[in-house]
């Protein structure tokens, strides 16, 4: 199948000599979902706008529907349904007037659509937007980005700010989208139980780089962490050279390591390997592997 | 029949489901020929992704619980997979070993694993045995 998106090699430094982006490769077939996971700062934003054409890459190219969304603007927009992290609406029109003139810039418009989503989440179309809850201006960002039922829906954050049963009604709303057009979302999140909701692919930036591109499903059943006796190895090194470990930490004078491997075998594999028993090897909620994978290194503070 | 999904869990949602949707069979909540609810309604009404749903259909397809009928939906094998109480027999021996095992250690007594088991039991059957006295009356 021909991707929808196409990240190659992509760099993009804000700072000379310190890339955010530092070759990134990915890509999304048709109604994939793919989930950005990273730090703050990681990079998924700027990622995000690379794809939408908003800000050029400094090396490698980006295609969306197999074009350059620089060089093509308008026939990739057309395709493309995009609600921003802190998306700025304009305070002073009615949502009405929004609509009217998303209207008018897609000529695919789903006036069905738009109707069922103002009734779904109650909006009023004579309201201003500036008088709206964050929620509300949330819920007109994500309507104005699928009337015109995009081929591929980008969400930066979608859940930032909202309340939790705000944050349950948008992804509602995703996801009766995704059953019914089968649109490809990539979407970024810091919320893991939105992301295990959504499901599909994790991609997890990292240093500038892929870090990790599995199925959600996968990260569940083929990763753990194991809990070390500090003794057992010189330093982060010495564990991250073995087979199947992502990346090794201190944590208050144990090592936490991510192994790619059932516990059972990850553990036998470490006491052959160390020489050492009582090694704790456990399957961890999404939550958790995201802090061993990206937390920083916890030492005992030297009194 | 109720499905609760837990996404901070540790098990994927697709296995939760899977579990929970081989546990109401096993205890007779669900039967042969029952209609389970279709990939789009039980995704929304959960709020998990259809495929994830799909998936779990699709494994416990694979292992004879569950069938689908193109265009009517997916049902309940009519023929379950034929009981080997023999061949099964001695995993679950090994299975209540273990579970034993893991009791004593922790300073649980037999009384109170007997208990949990009955408990458990009753979970597992929970309406399928009321429905059978309705049905007899």
């Amino acid at each position: 199948m021909k991707p929808v998106l196409e990240f190659r090699d992509i760099v993009r430094a804000f700072k000379k000599g310190a890339p955010v982006l530092n070759g990134v490769s990915f890509s999304m077939c048709p109604g994939e979902i793919v989930c950005l996971l990273g730090r703050n700062g990681a990079g998924k934003t700027t990622l995000i706008h690379i794809a939408m054409g908003m800000l050029f890459p400094h090396a490698g190219s980006v295609r969306v529907f197999g074009v350059s969304p620089t060089g093509q603007p308008v026939a990739v927009k057309k395709r493309i349904g995009y609600v921003a992290e802190e998306q700025v609406l304009p305070a002073r029109s009615s949502i009405a007037q929004l609509i009217a003139l998303h209207r008018y810039l897609f000529p695919d418009w789903d006036t069905a659509l738009e109707r069922e989503l103002l009734d779904r989440f109650r909006l009023a179309a004579r309201a201003k937007i500036g008088q709206l809850s964050k929620g509300e201006a949330r819920q007109v960002a994500l309507l104005c980005a699928v009337c015109h039922r995009p081929e591929l829906l980008i969400l930066d954050e979608p859940a930032g700010g909202l309340d939790p049963a705000a944050r349950r009604e948008f992804l509602e709303t995703s996801i009766q989208l995704l059953n019914r057009e089968g649109t490809a979302i990539l979407f970024s999140s810091h919320h893991m139980n939105d992301v295990e909701r959504l499901g599909g692919r994790v991609i997890l930036l990292d240093d500038g780089k892929v870090r990790l591109d599995r199925d959600l499903d996968d990260l569940h059943e083929d990763y753990c962490v194991a809990f070390i006796p500090s003794g057992s190895a010189p330093d982060a090194g010495a564990l991250e050279r073995l087979p199947g470990c992502l990346r090794a930490r201190p944590v208050f004078g144990d090592w936490h390591a991510v192994f790619e491997g059932t516990p059972d075998s990850v553990r036998r594999q470490l006491e052959d390997a160390l020489g050492v028993d009582g090694i704790q090897c456990v399957r961890v909620p999404l939550e958790e592997l995201f802090v061993e994978l990206v937390g920083r290194e916890r030492l005992v503070e030297a009194s | 029949m109720h499905l609760i999904v837990n996404p901070a869990g540790e098990l994927p949602i697709y296995r939760q489901i899977m579990r929970q949707i081989t546990e109401a069979i096993a205890g007779g909540r669900l039967k042969s020929g029952d209609k389970l609810a279709s990939h789009r309604d039980l995704s929304e009404q959960l709020v998990i992704a259809p495929l994830t749903v799909k998936k779990a259909y699709d494994e416990l397809e694979i292992q004879g619980l569950l069938e689908t009928q193109r265009g009517r939906g997916t049902f309940v094998c009519a023929r379950l997979p034929r009981p080997d109480p023999a061949g099964q027999l001695d995993q679950v021996r090994q299975a209540a070993r273990k579970l034993l095992a893991q009791a004593y250690l922790a300073g649980i007594g037999f009384s109170d694993v007997l208990k949990t088991l009955k408990e458990a039991d009753r979970d597992l059957t929970r309406g399928s045995a009321a429905q059978r006295q309705k049905e007899r009356s």
